[in-house]
């Protein structure tokens, strides 16, 4: 099942929580898209069963992961590679005086923290019901598995009471359940502080289009969450600073040959802390097919060569980086254009 | 998407207003970075650094050894930041410089005559900064030469190229500390891995391995080998002698209206030639500071010619085999991002 499959049936896309609010939710108040949730009144109501589904994508890594500053203060941050070959889709089913809320598969924890805060949230905490997920997503490679069942989870629940967050507020919310998110809930550019759910900068614009080669660099399964956050020393803090100025001028001017340098360094610099085997041979294979560079999953284990997708020579450059990663080693290999899709479904507050 | 606009605020302070260069287009393929003044970037990261790392406590005495600007800079800083400052200098230190830092309430210790008798001035200062030392309860020596944070201030500057340029080929920069040489080099190579550096530095400067002896053009090169310099980042390097240093700067303000310093006028010098002979190539200056402290001097043709300064600047450099046969007004040779060392070994093979 693709992303695409899994978005058919939601009911709320990018327009649709503009569908009136039923009265008994809306308790009486404006039927204007609420940014910034009231308690819904239910009193006096026949117990109503609230039904929503959530999507959100995956990812492919990170075009650049490391330490930013802003207002004088340092910040962990990301770049997200958008990807939405995979996804997760949540369904929730939520009623008035079910003692329970259960998650199926049971062992998704972290969604059902989401939609115990979410209801927590939204003020409707004596609810109880069903969650379901469904992912296509691979767990343990860095490809977002968790933040995505945790971003669909969120949605789902928003989708069920018809009410809408800003993309900033389901951030907070995503990190407050689950330490460090991705920034899933956004459909554009941004510099992501993934541990304290904030933009350090946004961008604002839509994913530059690139073609990834994407590729798994180890066969074990990390525990994505578990990793120690990396001590960057204050040499690479400030190259990191140079970087994000390329990287302005990159996103002003779509360009892709500075996008895949400054992947290419934030790979090279974190190195340090989360080993990809054979980065210079990888570096190699990326100059040998005119790759414009490499990225990586900086909590996981899949990599990407990026290209120019309009590169009238992409078919052959992707053969060559294949054929150089088989040589490695690297036989399981697949490519997509990686770009803003439009499942941004949150208010842009900013 | 609504369009953005960024609001302008106040500066935070003096520093913060003048810290950063301004980058001028200078020609079709060549910029100037131009410094009011450059220290004052090391001057504040590598105090902000030593308070986030506790080795510099608030009201803390600052002690270094230096006759130029970045006394200056820390004077600057340490007056706004409540920090005591005491600079240690020698007899050669300029006049209107030490009233500026003295103004600015900093001790300003010059190393004598006497005390410089048959030694070198370097280690007269160093003894003279430990005299002061020892009798401080407690103390912080910023250490520009030898300081990992003087390079590492320069992020600032390989971030304002990279936002407002993109793409640049090569980077042409006076060195003295080797802090911005190395810094913004490194930083612009870790995005531009083709990026050339070249280094401008002056005869009688044992930086890359010339011949030592004295130098006429104070804050370029240096009679000692700084820690912050990384020489196996450098392409080309080349001296420039005082007199065309001195034209260059002139030719900068009379061509291109920037009133700089002389070791700005050296770099221009060599960046203006680099783009001439390498065209399509996008070649930034960096330019220290500005050239009030030589309106006196370098701008007055008087000074210039009582002192046999005047003269046409060479148009081209002479290209050498080796370090050891710099000399005259122009000299380059490739480097080719080796260390000094190996430099050094290949006039001992020669020999």
């Amino acid at each position: 099942m693709t992303f695409a499959n899994l978005t058919t049936g939601v009911n709320q896309k990018v327009d649709a929580s503009l569908a009136p609010i039923p009265a008994q939710l809306a308790g009486g108040a404006a039927p204007v898209a609420l940014v910034g949730v009231a308690p819904v009144a239910l009193t006096g109501v026949a117990p109503v069963a609230l039904t929503g589904i959530g999507i959100a994508p995956s990812h492919h890594g990170e075009l650049i992961q490391g330490v930013f500053e802003e207002g004088g203060r340092l910040h962990r941050g990301l770049l997200t590679l958008p990807c939405s070959l995979f996804g997760s889709r949540a369904e929730i089913c939520l009623q008035q005086d079910e003692p329970e809320l259960t998650v199926n598969p049971g062992w998704k924890s972290k969604a059902l923290a989401a939609a115990h805060a979410m209801l927590a949230r939204v003020g409707l905490p004596g609810f109880g019901g069903r969650l379901t997920l469904h992912s296509t997503i691979e767990v343990g490679r860095g490809l977002g598995s968790s933040s995505s069942d945790v971003i669909a989870t969120i949605f789902a629940v928003l989708d069920a009471v018809r009410l809408r967050l800003s993309a900033e507020e389901v951030a907070r919310i995503a990190v407050e359940v689950e330490i460090a998110s991705d920034p899933l809930m956004f459909d554009r550019m941004l510099l992501f502080g993934q541990r304290e759910g904030r933009v350090i900068e946004d961008l604002r614009r839509p994913m530059i289009p690139v073609e990834v080669l994407g590729f798994s660099f180890a066969d074990e399964e990390l525990d994505t969450l578990a990793f120690a956050p990396a001590r960057y020393t204050v040499w690479e803090i400030e190259c990191f600073r140079a970087m994000r100025g390329l990287l302005r001028r990159a996103v002003a001017y779509g360009d892709l040959v500075s996008l895949g340098r400054i992947a290419t360094a934030s790979a090279q610099i974190n190195q340090r802390f989360h080993l990809v085997p054979h980065l210079s041979r990888l570096l190699g294979i990326a100059g040998e097919s005119s790759a414009l560079g490499i990225q990586v999953a900086h909590t996981g284990t899949i990599a990407g060569l990026l290209f120019d997708p309009a590169d009238p020579e992409l078919d052959r450059r992707l053969a060559v980086a294949a054929r150089g990663l088989r040589a490695l080693g690297i036989t399981e290999t697949w490519h997509y254009t990686a770009r803003s899709d439009g499942h941004g479904r949150c208010d842009d507050a900013s | 998407m609504a369009a953005v606009t960024t609001l302008r605020k106040p500066y935070d302070d003096v520093v913060d207003g003048n810290v950063l260069p301004k980058i001028i287009e200078l020609g079709p393929t060549l910029y100037g970075a131009a410094f009011h003044l450059m220290k004052l970037l090391p001057a504040r990261f590598i105090l902000q650094r030593a308070l986030e790392r506790g080795e510099l406590e608030p009201g803390v005495t600052v002690a270094e050894t230096t006759s130029g600007t970045f006394g200056l800079g820390l004077a600057i800083e340490c007056r706004l930041r409540g920090h005591p400052l005491i600079l240690v200098g020698d007899p050669v230190i300029d006049g209107p410089l030490r009233r500026r830092m003295e103004a600015l309430g900093a001790r300003v210790s010059i190393v004598s005559a006497s005390a410089l008798r048959g030694r070198d001035v370097q280690s007269a200062r160093l003894e003279r900064l430990a005299y002061f030392q020892s009798r401080l309860p407690c103390y912080f020596t910023p250490c520009q030469y030898d300081n990992p944070d003087n390079p590492a201030s320069y992020g600032v500057v390989a971030e304002l190229l990279l936002e407002t340029l993109g793409q640049v080929d090569a980077l042409v920069c006076p060195v003295g500390s080797g802090g911005s040489s190395s810094g913004i080099g490194a930083f612009l190579r870790a995005v531009l891995p083709d990026l050339r550096l070249i280094g401008v530095d002056t005869p009688g400067s044992v930086l890359f391995a010339a011949p030592a002896g004295p130098r006429l053009l104070r804050g370029l090169g240096n009679g000692l080998l700084p820690q912050a310099l990384d020489h196996r980042l450098f392409d080309e390097v080349h001296w420039i002698a005082a007199p065309d240093a001195f034209a260059a700067t002139r030719a900068l303000h009379a061509g291109q209206c920037l009133f700089m310093g002389p070791t700005s006028g050296a770099a221009y010098h060599v960046a203006a030639w680099y783009a001439w002979t390498h065209p399509g190539e996008r070649v930034v200056a960096v330019f220290p500071d500005e050239g009030h402290r030589y309106a006196g001097t370098i701008y007055n043709d008087v000074w210039l010619r009582r002192h046999s300064l005047l003269r046409e600047p060479a148009r081209a450099p002479r290209t050498v085999d080796h370090p050891a046969e710099v000399s005259g007004p122009w000299t380059r040779f490739v480097w080719n991002r080796r260390s000094r060392e190996e430099i050094l070994r290949l006039v001992s093979g020669a020999a």
